[in-house]
């Protein structure tokens, strides 16, 4: 009876849990969580990077699967809502029991479900630059950290012979820890202190603990800002460096060609624009402007333009819902996640078992795969070694690789190092 | 039905959900039949049941759209999250005494204010101190020049909006757009052991339950009585001769109170607080909770947060394409069709049924009048 | 054909080795060009292109042109000898077009003498860096000291001018003497001073740092700075009073240019706050609709912003659930594309108030009388419409690009001065004039404002009510979507677009005074002039907040970031002003009891 009564309230409870229905896996596939925002403020960046896993999935099915295993792929919202994004987590461990989930963009996407990965020992890549100052053993940072993305682009303006430089970003963490690594390296390489502009914050010591211009999320009015870089750079020789995120950048650079500043009077290389971004940019006024990535679209070797006509090939057969397949471009978040497919794939395969513990061991062993971009190669501390290029934009939404370098180490912990 | 009858039945129903939440549903999940994942999405809806709650105290009763809940909330949140950080000690990403964003900004020792916060009774006395204060401040201030109406709301909007870009600083000291994470214990418990999480579900059901016994409790006191007449007409209440600035300063109190608590259980459970759940249309959604539940019932508010954040917890994986355009089409259609909300649907169901079985047509006595803004 | 080709390589190589031995001599132009976009490394390339400074040939200037627009390739013969052309002439459709040899400016012809025709996809294009392209600039700035256009030959000498290049000074000189333009006259005698300030005579210092202070030239800021140093580290008291004096000159021009800059930009930002509250004005102010999906009539009338450019265009496919609805493109080009913003104009209005329209016969006009309830219920409309465009056109923002006549400035006096900002200037102006013109001197706006004050009177004279607050939303919308088509000339067009204006119309028009246009005109200009005045001045108040007990690091932090403590500032401005002036500036008078 009793047994009766508690299945009863179980079957109740089970009603109440809004657990609306999860296939059951068959044994011939492994179940992949994908987490990433579907709506809300986010989804501008994220949808693509869905798209990319489930083109990487099947491709890899195609191949055979993993371990024999057909991917099988479990798709949640986070909604561009960091608490969801925790709970979506909890979800695809504990209910749906997934070998590894590929997901987040923001920072603080990552910071909320971070402790759930470690809590359950799940194991998330995570595809998106990022400030660093994080070392999980639960989270394979496929990103690009601080010093696969800003220093270069400092490296290269300092060969161009700038000697002024203007840090802006949004008010946020990401923007705050580069500029403050970038003051350090600036610092580091001879750079006076009065040559960098857009202000700094001290503590009661006097000791600098921020440095650059800030504005708030969806600020659309640069008017002053970009008065102020104008007398910045009215010397010459001076550049901008940009943290500002997604949609700020639009108005930004409309002030910034209106006021007459161009590429070649003071060139601005933006960390947060990739070629999904530019769809929505004035690509006429930004021609010239530098970004810098870990992989470009315009990369000239077969095994990029495999994966671009691969991509696009898949774009067309794709009955996936929500899917835009028209003027789709790849860009180095979306290949940072191909990548990571990969390297799991070589990870389980090494390890020879799905079991976390013994995939991370695998990963950490040093594994690579020749990925659209060159060589990947996985290190200790789970970030990865990669080539780093710089490219300028053109009128076609495209970079122009200006410059490369190779196997660059991926170091998280910058302060205090330079 | 009469009045007796009614509050048997109310009783009853009270005494038996209680005993679902604090007893039964614990007991199912310490023997696993409930799943950790279940009970701690369960907790995070019954933390917006309380949000809903001070809307419902606000709107329902007192004709005060507020649309700055979601601050009190996260303030409550932030509050107690402090405490929580503080409890994480030297296991951080640096292995430092503080917390990490404090030693990423250069920080060697705690900022002043921090100090105070390792204690958890401080913690839970700030929970209710600051909602409280910054709502009495604002209360004052807007009923003293009898600012109401759409007024209101637009200038409690505005007081979210500034308050979330200044959290979102990283200068504020309190971990900027991040906020806070990564927690590990709760007065010594290990927030991840399912004990713990049960524990921390039990404290919510009984907080809802409070909160709903006290808000019962209040409206049928008199100043519950002159709460409403001040939402049906408020000039008619002052020339009664009732200082109406009061009555609604402490109502905006007391819902400001009630929104810090969900928002202090709110945070250990979902393992975050940062200003993303101040921002405007936070508040706006619990607004709309209480909307589609039932304004002006106390039932209503609880029922609406639990079904649309059930219904996003499911649209959200099975349609993320269209979910948004389900909570919006469902909002339109319940302002319009369905002013009284979920709970009003039983009284029109029966009256339509009435109507249906073309009996002589109910008296319009028998469904009520959906409450005056 | 395969014949034909080799003989004309062979033909090409013959040439090629011709002119390589006359290159031996000196090199024409032409041949150091060949020789830079053939050389394989950028340094190379960057000292081919330094021999061509100075030299007068008509040729440099098109051909760098050509190369700094990709218009260069390299064409590769089967025996893989690399000619660079230059593509002349139209591209067929097929991707095709005929050549012309960089060496002579010949076109490429095959043995017979018929010109070769190319498939452009086929040829390597000469690539070029920003290094590269600042070398090809400096040889055209100096080309462009003669130019015709006042604004290419400042521009030429203001970039010569910040090289300090001794070398260049003859130039200058010899252009100063002929120069009639004023304000070239100004450019040359600031680049003139600044280059003489690496002359070693003191006393040509001295005469660069007065000339310098005398024309106040923000330009020189840092190397009057680095100068002021030098002179300092060398003991010259004279020298480094001059350069003071030039200094203090140059900071007192920056703070007047910064004060008017001020004004402009509170200007503009004003009317930008204006044009996108008039509408709520309208709704909210006139007919007590609390309307939250304005934002979206504002992005409605951004997007067919778009789409009016899409058609002026080559056309664009619209993935509407499910459905492909393709829009066809008319393929302008010239001035012809760029009217798409004039044509965009009624279309937005249009199309938003069409929204509108549709929006108010289909929610709105059951919630009259539950004015909180109509924000609910907005803000579910506005929750479908936003991810219904992200439906439509993607979540990714769609680019809309400016015409020409809105994307260039005027620099009064250093003070910038952009085309888009002083056309919304214009253009606030013309809508609030014309507004009032409906409202005061049509019959509509007499039906409206009767409407609006009693429609329970209205209605009895026989005043069809519901029809009016139908044209009268439509009106409100309809101006939200002429914002709409505005703002996308400066900011992002996305599904979220209007969500960034929201907060801030309804601010505008609370403070203003819910029912008066004049007010909200008012508050928007004194919140867009508050908010750059403190953008611009914060910064320099921030060292005096140090003294407010325990949060002063704070706030002088906090004061730093401007763009961000202007806005809370503002804010807590706004929530202040109300409990001043709980109606707004100008509150409309009634004498009903519950208003």
């Amino acid at each position: 009876m009793k047994t009766k009564v508690s299945q009863i309230l179980s079957l109740g409870a089970l009603a109440l849990s809004a657990n609306f229905g999860t296939a059951q896996a068959a044994d011939a596939t492994v179940k992949v969580g994908v987490l990433h925002s579907l709506s809300g403020t986010m989804a501008i960046s994220e949808t693509s990077l869905r798209d990319i896993l489930l083109f990487t999935f099947d491709e890899i099915n195609a191949q055979g699967g993993v371990l024999g295993k057909k991917i099988e792929p479990v798709i949640v919202d986070g909604a561009s809502n960091w608490p969801l994004f925790a709970e979506k987590a909890k979800q695809l461990l504990e209910q749906d029991k997934v070998a590894v989930t590929f997901g987040c963009w923001t920072s603080v996407s990552r910071k909320s479900v971070l402790p759930v990965y470690e809590k359950n020992n799940g194991l998330l890549f995570y595809p998106v630059q990022y400030e660093g100052e994080e070392e999980s053993q639960n989270v394979a940072y496929t990103a690009e950290a601080v010093n696969q993305q800003a220093t270069p682009a400092v490296d290269y303006y300092l060969a161009e012979g700038k000697k002024k430089f203007y840090l802006l970003g949004s008010d946020y963490v990401y923007p705050q820890t580069t500029n403050l690594v970038l003051l350090e390296y600036l610092l580091s390489k001879g750079v006076k202190l009065e040559n960098i502009g857009g202000g700094f914050r001290k503590d009661d010591s006097g000791k600098i603990i921020s440095a650059g211009k800030y504005t708030p999320f969806g600020h659309t009015d640069y008017q002053q800002i970009v008065a102020e870089i104008k007398q910045f750079a009215a010397s010459g020789n001076a550049c901008v460096i940009s943290t500002l995120n997604g949609d700020t950048n639009v108005p930004f650079f409309k002030e910034y060609a209106a006021s007459g500043l161009t590429a070649e009077t003071c060139p601005v290389v933006s960390f947060s624009i990739s070629e999904d971004e530019f769809r929505g940019l004035p690509a006429k006024q930004l021609v010239g402007q530098l970004g810098c990535w870990t992989y470009f679209q315009s990369i000239n070797t077969p095994a990029n333009k495999k994966f671009v006509a691969g991509f696009q090939a898949w774009l067309k057969k794709t009955s996936v819902p929500g899917v835009v397949k028209e003027g789709r471009v790849t860009c180095s978040p979306m290949v940072l996640s191909y990548v990571g497919v990969y390297l799991w794939k070589a990870a389980v395969e090494k390890a020879g078992s799905f079991e976390i513990d013994k995939v991370r061991a695998a990963y950490k062993s040093g594994l690579s795969f020749d990925g659209p971009a060159g060589k990947v190669t996985t290190q200790k501390n789970m970030h990865v070694t990669k080539n780093v290029f710089i490219g300028e934009t053109k009128a076609d939404g495209q970079f122009k690789i200006v410059k490369s370098f190779e196997n660059v180490y991926g170091e998280p912990w910058l302060k205090g190092k330079f | 039905m009469t009045p007796t009858t009614y509050r048997r039945l109310e009783l009853g129903a009270l005494t038996s959900t209680a005993i679902l939440l604090v007893a039964i549903i614990p007991w199912l999940h310490a023997n696993g039949t409930i799943s950790n994942f279940t009970i701690g999405v369960w907790g995070k809806y019954l933390c917006y049941a309380l949000l809903a709650i001070s809307v419902d105290l606000l709107w329902g009763y007192t004709g005060l759209l507020s649309l700055g809940q979601a601050l009190f909330f996260t303030l409550g949140g932030y509050m107690h999250g402090m405490y929580l950080m503080r409890m994480i000690g030297d296991l951080g990403q640096y292995k430092k005494p503080l917390p990490d964003f404090l030693v990423f900004l250069g920080w060697e020792r705690l900022p002043a204010f921090w100090e105070p916060f390792a204690s958890f009774p401080f913690a839970l006395s700030m929970v209710f101190l600051l909602p409280g204060i910054i709502a009495y401040i604002f209360g004052f201030l807007a009923f003293r020049s009898r600012i109401k109406g759409v007024y209101f709301s637009i200038l409690t909007q505005a007081l979210t909006y500034a308050a979330s870009i200044m959290f979102f600083r990283n200068n504020l000291l309190l971990g900027g757009n991040n906020g806070f994470t990564d927690f590990k214990f709760i007065l010594g418990y290990n927030l991840a052991a399912p004990a713990t999480s049960r524990a921390l579900f039990i404290a919510t059901a009984m907080a809802v339950l409070l909160a709903y016994v006290f808000c019962r409790w209040l409206s049928q006191t008199k100043f519950g009585l002159v709460q409403q007449a001040i939402r049906d007409g408020e000039n008619r209440v002052l020339f009664s001769g009732y200082a109406t600035a009061h009555f609604k300063l402490f109502v905006f109190v007391v819902a400001a109170l009630i929104a810090a608590v969900g928002g202090a259980l709110y945070t250990p459970q979902v393992g975050i607080i940062n200003p993303g759940e101040m921002q405007a249309d936070k508040s706006l959604e619990a607004v709309v909770w209480v909307a589609v539940g039932g304004r002006g019932t106390l039932l209503g508010p609880i029922i609406g947060a639990i079904t649309i954040n059930a219904l996003k917890s499911w649209a959200t994986r099975a349609y993320p394409d269209l979910w948004l355009i389900l909570l919006g089409g469902l909002f339109i259609i319940v302002v319009l069709f369905l002013p009284g909300g979920i709970v009003s649907l039983p009284t029109r169901l029966r009256s339509a049924w009435q109507i249906f079985r073309a009996a002589p047509p109910p008296s319009p006595a028998s469904s009520p009048k959906p409450p005056l803004t | 054909m395969m014949n034909n080709l080799t003989r004309w390589v062979r033909l090409a190589l013959r040439l090629t080795l011709l002119h390589g031995s006359i290159a031996l001599a000196a090199e024409t132009p032409r041949q150091l060009i060949v020789r830079a976009t053939l050389a394989a490394d950028a340094a190379t390339q960057r000292a081919a292109l330094a021999e061509l400074m100075g030299q007068a040939d008509t040729a440099i200037a098109p051909l760098l042109e050509a190369w700094r627009t990709d218009a260069l390739f390299i064409f590769t013969t089967p025996e893989g000898i690399k000619i660079p052309v230059l593509i002349s002439g139209e591209k067929t459709a097929a991707g095709t077009a005929t050549a012309s040899r960089l060496t002579d400016g010949l076109p490429l012809t095959d043995a017979q003498g018929n010109p070769l025709v190319l498939t452009v996809a086929d040829l390597a294009p000469v690539e070029h860096n920003a290094s590269l392209r600042r070398a090809m600039k400096a040889v055209l700035d100096l080309a462009d000291l003669a130019a015709t256009e006042p604004e290419k030959r400042i521009k030429a000498i203001s970039t010569i001018g910040l090289t300090q290049d001794v070398e260049k000074l003859p130039a200058f000189r010899a252009r100063l003497k002929i120069e009639t333009d004023g304000a070239v006259n100004r450019a040359l005698r600031e680049a003139i001073a600044l280059a003489q300030l690496k002359n070693p005579l003191p006393a040509a210092q001295l005469a660069a740092l007065n000339e310098l202070q005398a024309l106040r030239s923000l330009a020189s800021t840092d190397f009057l700075k680095r100068a002021l140093k030098e002179f300092e580290e060398a003991k010259d008291p004279t020298l480094a009073a001059a350069a003071r004096a030039a200094l203090a000159a140059v900071d007192e021009h920056r703070a007047s240019v910064d004060f008017f800059g001020t004004l402009f930009r509170g200007l503009s930002l004003g009317s930008i706050l204006l044009v996108a509250a008039l509408g709520l004005a309208i709704t909210f102010g006139l007919m007590r609709v609390i309307n939250m999906a304005h934002g979206e009539m504002i992005a409605v009338g951004a997007y067919t912003t778009y789409l009016v450019q899409a058609m002026f265009g080559s056309g664009l496919t619209i993935p509407c659930f499910g459905f492909s609805l393709p829009i066809f493109g008319l393929n302008l080009t010239g001035p012809a594309y760029q009217a798409y913003f004039i044509a965009a104009l009624p279309c937005s209005f249009l199309a938003a108030a069409l929204v509108g329209i549709a929006l108010e016969r289909s929610v709105i006009r059951f919630l009259y009388r539950r004015p909180l309830e109509s924000l609910l219920a907005t803000w579910g409309v506005s929750l479908v419409m936003q991810q219904g465009l992200r439906l439509m056109f993607g979540a990714n923002n769609v680019q809309v690009a400016s015409p020409t006549y809105l994307s260039g400035n005027w620099l009064i006096n250093d003070v910038i001065l952009g085309w888009n900002r002083v056309f919304v200037i214009g253009f606030a102006i013309v809508i609030v004039f014309g507004m009032g013109l409906v409202l005061t001197k049509t019959s509509l706006g007499l039906l409206i404002r009767a409407s609006m004050q009693n429609p329970t009177m209205a209605a009895c004279m026989g005043v069809r009510t519901p029809r009016v607050n139908m044209l009268t939303f439509g009106l409100g919308s309809g101006l939200a979507g002429l914002a709409g088509a505005f703002l996308s000339q400066i900011g992002n067009v996305g599904p979220s677009l209007g969500q960034g204006y929201i907060i801030d119309s309804f601010m505008v028009v609370v403070v203003g005074g819910v029912g008066s246009i004049g007010g909200t005109i008012l508050s928007a200009f004194g919140i867009g002039g508050i908010d750059q005045v403190l953008q611009q001045y914060l910064p320099y108040v921030a060292p005096g907040l140090n003294w407010v007990p325990g949060i002063g690091g704070f706030l002088q932090n906090l004061a730093q970031d401007a763009a961000v403590f202007g806005k809370i500032l503002v804010l807590a401005g706004i929530i202040l002003f109300l409990q001043w002036k709980p109606a707004g500036l100008f509150p409309t008078r009634s004498r009903s009891l519950e208003d």
